[in-house]
């Protein structure tokens, strides 16, 4: 297996029992959404998971390994969340292919765990009932057993392992009960023979579906999933792609369907049908539920989170503690690794001789390390409060609750997370739009998040506001420059729900798919599920996007270093940096774009002040300071404004800077997408290689269009009103 | 807030007739789901005008023919309970979904 060559960490010792050749088992998990099915995987592997995608696909593909108690190596694959097999969305698309051993990477499943909830066992078994006809030996898990007895619901679990077929195994996985059973139940069940489809159908449809059965098995499928898939292919509108090539197969489905509708079997509602109609016996047969009293815990929480009224304003509440968290509580965390990251720097640099070494260490590299360590405060936190949400039912409903207004804009209710976080970063909110199913919304839903004014946009946003928007005050008690940057926000943000709507009736054109959401019943989240999440989005980011932000870092470096100029020693030092810059590539490339941003009323000096803040937003300033010889120093903000208010054209000897150059910058900073970071991440999330870079590059093109467009208007606009 | 100020009560024949009062819905003529108050019950007969894809999902998730399911809250969009699962369903499905109501087993609210 070349699965056993991976860098995995392995803590555990091999036991002496198990034969060093001993093969691998590959054990793939599968069950609905809300299942515990992550949590599972948790407890089986620990940290011993990789993350990367499925071939040619977005779809996230997290394998794990562990041992059972008995020492036997298992590679265990955590598929997505389906309800059915039936493949609605790449996700389960995926999932089917793996099950029926027809990966693209040739992955195959030596054994299936098919992760129930033991509290909604009904619903679940719809799914069970279709893995266990594929041919493979197959574990029924039994979740969140403590939930289901709290609810009245008593399961008899031999009566269930002879109803189904399979081995069953009640667990509690976020107290890690019934694991090692569950490793057990693994090593047995693929010495018995596969299990099979525990119920028949009416004969008449059986022998319309013969045709389509021999056909399958003919393209390779084995008898019983062929059987699975001849059923199954009935209720779906398209063939899916692992079965769209079988010669013929389209036709002879198309027969069989007729023919059972003419003999009275509606054929959309054969598979249905038959499963719940086996589904009702088994649970007569192994489940007794204790009618309870009054609603359930569940739904009295609900009837506050869903009020009318309380609903709405306990959703807000509780979006601005998480907005709150990834703008505040970040801060220090971040100012910290910053600190810590610069000390580190200089003292590194004091061991290397004076020149273009040190520079590139210490400006370069450790800068860019900066740069990528700096993000990890907010994802960290985000996916935390994320996980939180997620984990204990409420995403779901705050999904419902905003799902009226997203629609509007073509979007759904799971696009506000994503798009609140951006106005912390850009970043973790494209992360985060993993919880948008589907492809199209989650595109569309990353293509406009870095609208959304960050906390990078601020420093840009206060030195321009400061310095040339008078601090008069308005009725009311409002300040003139507080309602800039409220205006600023505002426009950001409007802007972004009309790029969506425009993203979603042009390239990502789609139907807006009618809501279907299962709103889970509440439960506390598990600490060490929240844990290994928020560890694998951190580690994904520093691997993924860490090295781009690096290497980019790196050239913006080198661009502001090279070509070296002759500075004359005795002058300032300051001033050396202004001359050093201004020869520098950054600086030519300023003058040469200066035709190009001379319509917007900026020069060569803002000109590299935007080039340059391509790294950050913030290096806008610290750019401006270099340029404007205040030095580059935060703390310099106050004498770059007074110098910034003084400078004059040298030609005309008119201002440079006008409250409408300004206002026209802060604009073009709302919509301009300067941040390498966020290219990085869309990159990434987009898909990688030329999709992911395709659309980084339309996101990063039209926001620049944007920008240019608004901060023209803006100045333009306003000097033909006379503004200045 | 009134509660049914955002209920759009589609035009037809056989809304007329039905749901006036909650748990008073004896020989009840078949309706959309989208017509039935929260609180009652009603077993799906067709998921004909939903669109076939979602019909397919639909039907996966338990809401099948035949299945009886409790409406828990109705809005622009409903909160059902199917199989002891809480589904959300956008106004378009429940639209599209013919029920026979059925007389309450116990009204909730």
């Amino acid at each position: 297996m070349t699965d056993l060559a991976t860098p995995v960490v392995e803590p555990t010792p091999p036991t002496p029992f198990a034969p060093a050749d001993e093969a691998v088992l590959r054990l793939a998990l599968v069950g609905n959404p809300n299942t515990g099915k992550t949590t599972l995987f948790n407890a089986l592997t620990g940290l011993r998971q990789r993350v990367g995608n499925f071939a040619g696909v977005t779809v996230e593909r997290v394998e794990g390994f562990f041992r059972t108690a008995s020492g036997r190596r298992v590679a265990c694959l955590d598929l997505p969340g389906s309800y059915s097999l039936s493949a609605s969305s790449p996700d389960e698309q995926i999932a089917l292919e793996v099950l029926l051993g027809r990966a693209r990477d040739g992955w195959r499943p030596d054994v299936i765990v098919v992760v129930a909830d033991a509290a909604h066992l009904e619903r679940n078994l719809f799914l069970a009932s279709q893995v266990i006809e594929l041919g493979v030996p197959v574990v029924l898990a039994l979740n969140q057993m403590d939930a289901a007895e709290d609810q009245g619901i008593s399961i008899d679990v031999p009566e269930l392992i002879d109803a189904l077929g399979v081995p069953v195994v009640p667990l509690v996985a976020k107290r890690g009960q019934g694991i090692d059973a569950l490793g057990r139940a693994c090593e047995i069940a693929v010495t018995l023979p596969p299990p099979s489809r525990q119920f028949s159908l009416p004969t008449a449809a059986t022998e319309l579906l013969a045709p389509v059965v021999a056909r399958l098995e003919s393209a390779g499928l084995s008898t019983s999933a062929a059987q699975l898939e001849a059923l199954r292919l009935l209720s779906v509108q398209h063939l899916e792609p692992h079965v769209a090539d079988v010669d013929g197969l389209e036709e002879l489905r198309k027969t069989a369907a007729v023919t059972l509708g003419q003999i009275g079997l509606a054929p959309q509602r054969l598979e249905s049908d038959a499963r719940y109609g086996w589904i009702g016996e088994v649970m007569a047969r192994a489940v007794v539920t204790k009618e309870q009293e009054g609603r359930s815990f569940s739904d009295r929480i609900d009837a506050i989170a869903l009020h009318r009224v309380i609903g709405p304003a306990v959703f807000i509440a509780l979006m601005a503690i998480v907005f709150q968290s990834v703008f505040t509580w970040a801060a220090p965390m971040q100012d910290a690794i910053e600190g810590l990251i610069a000390a580190l720097g200089s003292q590194v640099g004091t061991l290397l001789p004076e020149g273009d070494l040190r520079s590139l260490v210490v400006d370069g590299i450790f800068a860019g390390v900066g740069g990528v360590l700096v993000f990890l405060p907010q994802i960290s936190i985000l996916f935390l409060v994320i996980g939180i949400l997620e984990d204990s039912g409420y995403m779901a409903r705050a999904a419902f609750l905003m799902d009226r207004v997203m629609r509007r804009v073509g979007l759904h209710g799971r696009s506000f997370i994503p798009m609140l976080s951006g106005y912390a970063c850009a970043v973790p909110g494209i992360m985060a739009t993993r919880v948008i199913e589907n492809r199209q919304d989650r595109l569309a839903t990353m293509m406009v998040v870095p609208l959304m004014s960050c906390s990078a946009r601020l420093p840009v946003y206060t030195l321009l506001i400061g310095t040339f928007i008078p601090a008069s005050t308005l009725p009311f008690g409002f300040g003139l420059q507080g309602l800039t940057l409220l205006g600023m926000y505002l426009l950001g943000t409007l802007t972004a729900l009309a790029v969506a709507a425009v993203f979603k009736r042009t390239l990502l054109k789609g139907p807006v798919r009618p809501m279907i959401l299962e709103l889970p019943a509440y439960r506390w989240p598990s600490v060490r599920t929240l844990g290994v999440t928020v560890w694998q989005r951190a580690m994904l980011f520093v691997r993924r996007a860490g090295t781009v932000i690096m290497a980019l870092s790196i050239v913006l470096w080198a661009m502001a270093t090279y070509p070296r100029t002759e500075v004359d020693a005795s002058l300032p030092d300051v001033t050396q940096a202004e001359q050093q810059l201004e020869a520098s590539t950054l600086g030519r490339v300023g003058k040469i774009i200066e035709p190009v941003v001379r319509p917007l009323g900026y020069d060569w000096k803002i000109g590299v002040s935007i080039a340059a803040s391509f790294a950050a937003r913030e290096v806008f300033v610290s750019t401006m300071g270099t340029i404007y010889g205040v030095g580059s120093d935060e703390d310099n903000v106050q004498a770059l404004g007074d110098r910034l208010r003084a400078e004059r054209d040298p030609i005309t000897g008119e201002p440079v800077y006008t409250t409408l150059v300004a206002m026209g910058l802060m604009v073009f900073y709302v919509f301009a997408l300067m941040c390498m970071s966020t290219t990085a991440i869309t990159v990434r999330e987009a898909g990688g290689g030329r999709i992911g870079w395709g659309w980084a590059a339309i996101q990063f093109g039209y926001m620049l269009v944007l920008a240019y467009g608004a901060a023209w208007i803006v100045y333009a606009g306003g000097r033909a009103l006379g503004w200045g | 807030m009134s509660i049914s100020v955002s209920l759009p009560v589609l035009p037809t024949a056989s809304s007329t007739a039905t749901t006036s009062v909650d748990g008073l819905l004896e020989a009840a003529r078949p309706c959309t789901l989208s017509q039935c108050r929260p609180g009652s019950r009603a077993t799906v007969i067709g998921l004909d005008d939903c669109g076939s894809d979602e019909a397919c999902r639909l039907r996966a998730l338990g809401l099948c023919e035949g299945t009886a399911v409790s409406v828990i809250d109705a809005r622009h969009a409903m909160v059902l309970d199917v199989r002891g699962t809480r589904l959300a369903l956008g106004s378009a499905l429940t639209a599209g979904i013919t029920v026979q109501p059925l007389p309450a087993r116990s009204a909730r609210r």
